[in-house]
């Protein structure tokens, strides 16, 4: 194994947010890691959703978004700052960008390009693939 | 407040961070110290106590002591 590959399918903050933290102490740590963000997995990018900040939450997730006293990174900074230190790569789903009528214009800056189904295949030959 | 010997090169003061917050602090600065520097973490997340020796540990530096303070603790590392 050399590295992760990341289905990420879902909307949810909690999710989100797992992802970009296990994704980006792994990258920190020479780890590579891949990042699919398919279906509802690219809803928390738009960037609409974003400035609003009207995420999809749960009760952790609630917290995190109100809590004051401690300082909680959002997933798209996470992303952003790992990449720039280690071997992460995020990719957007053509089909579900397509399903929405939108391109990468419409989310944050954290994707390096647009995918499809073999693409991400190929980078996630020799990873561990986790769906989440 | 508790007394350490251990005069740090280095100190991070990554206080008020959640995780990943200090983990990640100290990996950016353990990747550009020489080896034998000591690294004084200073984190008020009680996770990096148990999650900051994970890492040093498969990272192969180490974790020389942690030292209580009232409201955080200050993790001395040593890198190899």
């Amino acid at each position: 194994m050399t590295g992760y590959a990341i289905v990420l399918a879902s909307k949810e903050l909690s999710r989100v947010q797992a992802v970009s933290t296990i994704a980006s102490v792994a990258a920190a740590s020479d780890v590579p890691v891949e990042v699919f963000a398919t279906m509802e997995g690219l809803l928390p990018f738009e960037k609409e959703t974003v400035e609003s900040g009207d995420f999809d939450v749960g009760p952790v997730g609630a917290r995190m978004l109100e809590a004051e006293d401690m300082d909680v990174p959002l997933f798209t900074e996470q992303f952003a700052q790992a990449k720039e230190i280690g071997p992460l790569k995020l990719y957007a789903c053509e089909m579900a960008m397509e399903l929405m009528g939108q391109d990468l214009d419409d989310y944050v800056d954290v994707f390096d390009e647009s995918l499809g189904v073999s693409g991400f295949l190929n980078r996630a030959q020799d990873k561990q693939v986790v769906f989440v | 407040m508790s007394e350490t010997e251990l005069d740090p090169d280095v100190t991070i003061d990554s206080r008020g961070a959640t995780c990943p917050g200090p983990l990640m602090d100290l990996i950016g600065k353990v990747k550009e110290a020489d080896p034998g520097t000591v690294i004084e973490l200073q984190t008020s997340d009680s996770g990096s106590k148990g999650d900051v020796p994970e890492w040093l540990d498969e990272a192969g530096h180490d974790l020389l002591e942690t030292v209580e303070h009232d409201d955080y603790w200050s993790m001395y590392v040593e890198i190899n």
